[in-house]
């Protein structure tokens, strides 16, 4: 079972705030769009990445929870 | 061989191996698919030639016979995505199954996606001007298997003649026994992304001619928010043989796991370019060989002089969204998902272009590029900047002398689209300019040193005019 | 009570009667009102801010965003503590239901409605953004557009019911609260542009048009003497 950042690339409108809030997990390409690090959130990020999620204002970001880890 | 009407179709023949005619193909033979003579089949000749569909005891038992047999076949869509046939069958029918299901309601319905989309394809416009019951008994099994009650069977609007020919073999059908799904021949306006699954759906929703985000797939909510079962229409024809002679048979051509047969489009420098069938895993060469191109060996794609041989420089596996391989080394990848993965093409849509030696590969990737980026849907952020941006960058490498650092920007570009659209046209266009890299890479450092080759130069001169 | 309910005369003689209630809810329930609106205001420039992604080294957007959250809360309650102070207070004749129904309120209706209706407003917006990730990301955006209309309610409702507008610094707060959120509306619409061409020129036609309404109202209106008794007040309150 394991958690993972997935966006909504139609929703996305870049604003950039999951990339402040996690920038652990979140960097941002030349144009503003974010870019996802590959794999599983790791369980001390989860609180920061459930925020980013709450904090996005387009709703974009989300965190799915992942039964069998293939995401 | 005559016909008699009956409820449950134009299939009314007793079952058993002594009502089969002589006519069918033996089992492990092609064709398969293209068994007609250039004429389309009429619904007397296709039934000579194919036989009955199967008759079930219970749309119901005959549902679950039927996922199962395609399951076991190991059908996989032939419209790019090459994804598990009787797994998509399977879960629009669990999808139908479930209780309170979406606005739409839970009938499920299905679509048949003739639309090809990309220009170098022309296999699913031939079975439906050849043998147009395949595709049409395709989509009956289909219905009967997902419990849907109509389809949309989608065809390109600039290409009238196939609507037409399709709504013939309709009436055809509805003269001898209706099937029991509605099919309704939809002209759909083209464009490169049209023939994408969630674009497709979303337009017969009443939407945008756009893809949609996945999840929901159209599996699950498609179409009005009803389960929905988008295949390609050569995916429905083989679906059509598979219920006829078993999955054994359909798995006695091709290389496992990737089992069958497939059509390719042949197009380019070969003398007989047209559409193919051919066992999936043979070698591109053979495969090539069958449209007259006989191997040449020792050949290496440099661009040369004019009036030279038009000998193959490189060939384009999968369409714009697919890869180059460079001859005479593709000769012997095999044409399958997998291997041409393996080679850093793609199967997609089963298109085979070949360049010819005294063409630019550079060039031609360039045009590619420029189109993909016109038909770019404009929704996602990294493929509404980004595509334009490699588009820009190739050309500045065709048809310019490009600087140390715009090639460097195409390699970054094509690390930074993969997996961030909401359809595989960034990752395409990105694999596309991988592989034109990888392949001509002499190439590459002969315009570095010199500026657009002859070649370049000419077809620049030619796009212009 | 006592001091408030002496100063109730009836109407025929209200011009002649000077009344002024020195209960700590009266006061209580001006200032609180005029923070609140304060408060507003900051709400609806924090919320322009976050739309058009302004942001500094040292202030990331998601401080914009956080301060909008809590700001608007921060109004909110305040908002019911004016309310609250004013039911209990008791010198203006008005129902517990005057809150939040716009119209049918004895003490000056029209202007006491527009404060019912920038509360109701206010309340669908903070209900409906709690409720953010359970609706659809367009309701929620079109619900959030109202912002604009519970802030504009909210100012000219502070006008129209408030006892202290002639006062040159409550005034002043009025001036300068409306400057700043029309200036950063000009900045919102302009943000972006040439997108959206036909609703952004409407909207900054609107904008215009409601400023130069609202200067006039305010010259003629609430800035003139006997505005309480114009306005529809039972009872004079407030210094002379």
């Amino acid at each position: 079972m394991s958690d993972r950042l997935r966006v909504n690339p139609i929703a996305c409108e870049a604003h950039g705030v999951c990339a402040e809030l996690l920038p652990e997990l979140i960097t941002l390409d030349p144009w503003g769009y974010p870019i996802l690090a590959p794999g599983p959130v790791p369980p001390p990020l989860l609180g920061h990445a459930r925020r980013a999620v709450a904090a996005c204002p387009t709703l974009a970001l989300l965190l799915n929870r992942d039964e069998n880890g293939t995401g | 061989m005559s016909l008699a009407a009956g409820p449950s179709g134009p299939y009314p023949g007793p079952r058993g191996p002594s009502a089969r005619p002589r006519t069918w193909p033996p089992p492990g033979r092609l064709p398969r698919l293209l068994s007609g003579t250039g004429v389309p089949l009429s619904l007397n000749e296709h039934l000579a030639r194919y036989g009955p569909l199967p008759r079930h005891r219970s749309p119901g038992a005959g549902a679950a016979e039927l996922i199962a047999e395609v399951s076991a076949a190991g059908l996989t869509g032939r419209g790019g995505a090459a994804f598990p046939a009787g797994t998509k069958l399977a879960t629009v029918a669990a999808a139908a199954a479930r209780p309170g299901r979406g606005r739409g309601g839970s009938a499920p319905v299905v679509v048949a996606n003739a639309m090809e989309g990309e220009p170098g394809s022309g296999k699913d416009a031939l079975l439906l001007a050849r043998s147009p019951h395949l595709v049409l008994d395709g989509i009956a099994l289909a219905a009967l298997a997902t419990g849907a009650g109509q389809a949309w069977l989608c065809v390109p609007a600039g290409q009238p003649a196939l609507a037409a020919a399709a709504r013939a073999a309709i009436a055809e059908r509805d003269r001898a026994g209706p099937d029991q799904v509605l099919v309704r021949v939809t002209p759909v306006p083209g464009g490169y992304l049209a023939s994408q699954e969630t674009a497709l759906v979303s337009w017969l929703s009443g939407g945008p001619q756009k893809p949609s985000f996945v999840p929901p797939r159209p599996a699950e909510a498609g179409v009005r928010g009803r389960p929905t079962l988008v295949q390609n229409a050569e995916t429905l024809a083989h679906l059509a043989l598979i219920a006829r002679y078993g999955a054994a048979w359909f798995r006695s051509v091709g290389v496992p796991p990737e089992a069958g047969s497939a059509l390719v489009t042949v197009s380019g420098a070969v003398p007989h370019p047209g559409v193919l069938e051919t066992p999936l895993g043979t070698p591109l060469g053979t495969v090539l060989a069958q449209a007259g191109l006989a191997p040449v060996a020792g050949a290496a794609g440099r661009p040369g002089p004019p009036g030279q041989a038009r000998h193959p420089g490189a060939v384009l596996a999968g369409g714009y969204l697919g890869g180059w391989l460079g001859w005479p080394d593709a000769a012997a990848v095999p044409v399958s998902a997998a291997g041409l993965r393996r080679a850093g093409a793609a199967l997609g849509p089963g298109t085979l272009a070949v360049l010819p030696a005294v063409a630019c590969g550079l060039a031609q990737t360039a045009r590619i590029l420029a189109y993909l980026s016109s038909h770019r849907a404009g929704q996602c952020g990294p493929c509404t900047h980004g595509l334009p941006a490699l588009a820009e960058a190739f050309g500045q490498i065709a048809f310019a002398r490009p600087h140390p650092r715009t090639i460097e920007t195409v390699g970054q570009l094509t690390r930074l689209l993969p997996g961030r659209g909401a359809c595989h046209l960034p990752d395409g266009g990105a694999g596309l300019a991988a592989s034109a890299l990888r392949v001509f890479a002499a190439d590459l450092r002969w315009h570095a040193g010199h500026g657009p080759c002859p070649a370049a130069a000419a077809s620049a001169q030619e796009a212009a005019r | 009570m006592t001091a408030a309910l002496t100063g109730f005369a009836a109407p025929a003689a209200a011009s002649a009667v000077v009344v002024t209630s020195k209960t700590w809810l009266w006061y209580a329930t001006r200032a609180t009102g005029l923070v609140a609106l304060v408060l507003l205001t900051a709400t609806t420039a924090l919320g322009v801010l976050s739309s058009v992604r302004w942001q500094r080294p040292g202030w990331p957007r998601f401080v914009t965003n956080g301060l909008h959250r809590n700001v608007s809360v921060l109004a909110c309650a305040l908002v019911l503590v004016h309310i609250v102070t004013t039911l209990a207070d008791g010198f203006v004749p008005i129902k517990l239901q005057d809150a939040v129904l716009p119209y049918g309120s004895v003490y000056r209706p029209l202007w006491l409605g527009l404060g019912a209706a920038s509360f109701d407003l206010m309340v669908a917006l903070i209900v409906t953004s709690m409720l953010r990730t359970r609706m659809s990301y367009r309701a929620w955006r079109a619900v959030h557009w109202a912002a604009y209309l519970s802030w504009a309610a909210a100012i000219v409702h502070g006008l129209g019911t408030g006892t202290d507008t002639q006062l040159g610094w409550v005034l002043w707060i009025y001036l300068g609260s409306v400057a700043f959120i029309i200036w950063l509306t000009g900045l919102r619409l302009a943000h972006g542009w040439p997108e959206h061409t036909a609703v952004r020129v409407a909207a900054g036609l609107v904008l215009a048009v409601a400023l130069v309404a609202w200067l006039i109202w305010l010259q003629k209106g609430p800035l003139v003497a006997g505005w309480a008794h114009r306005a529809g007040s039972t009872t004079t309150s407030g210094p002379r």
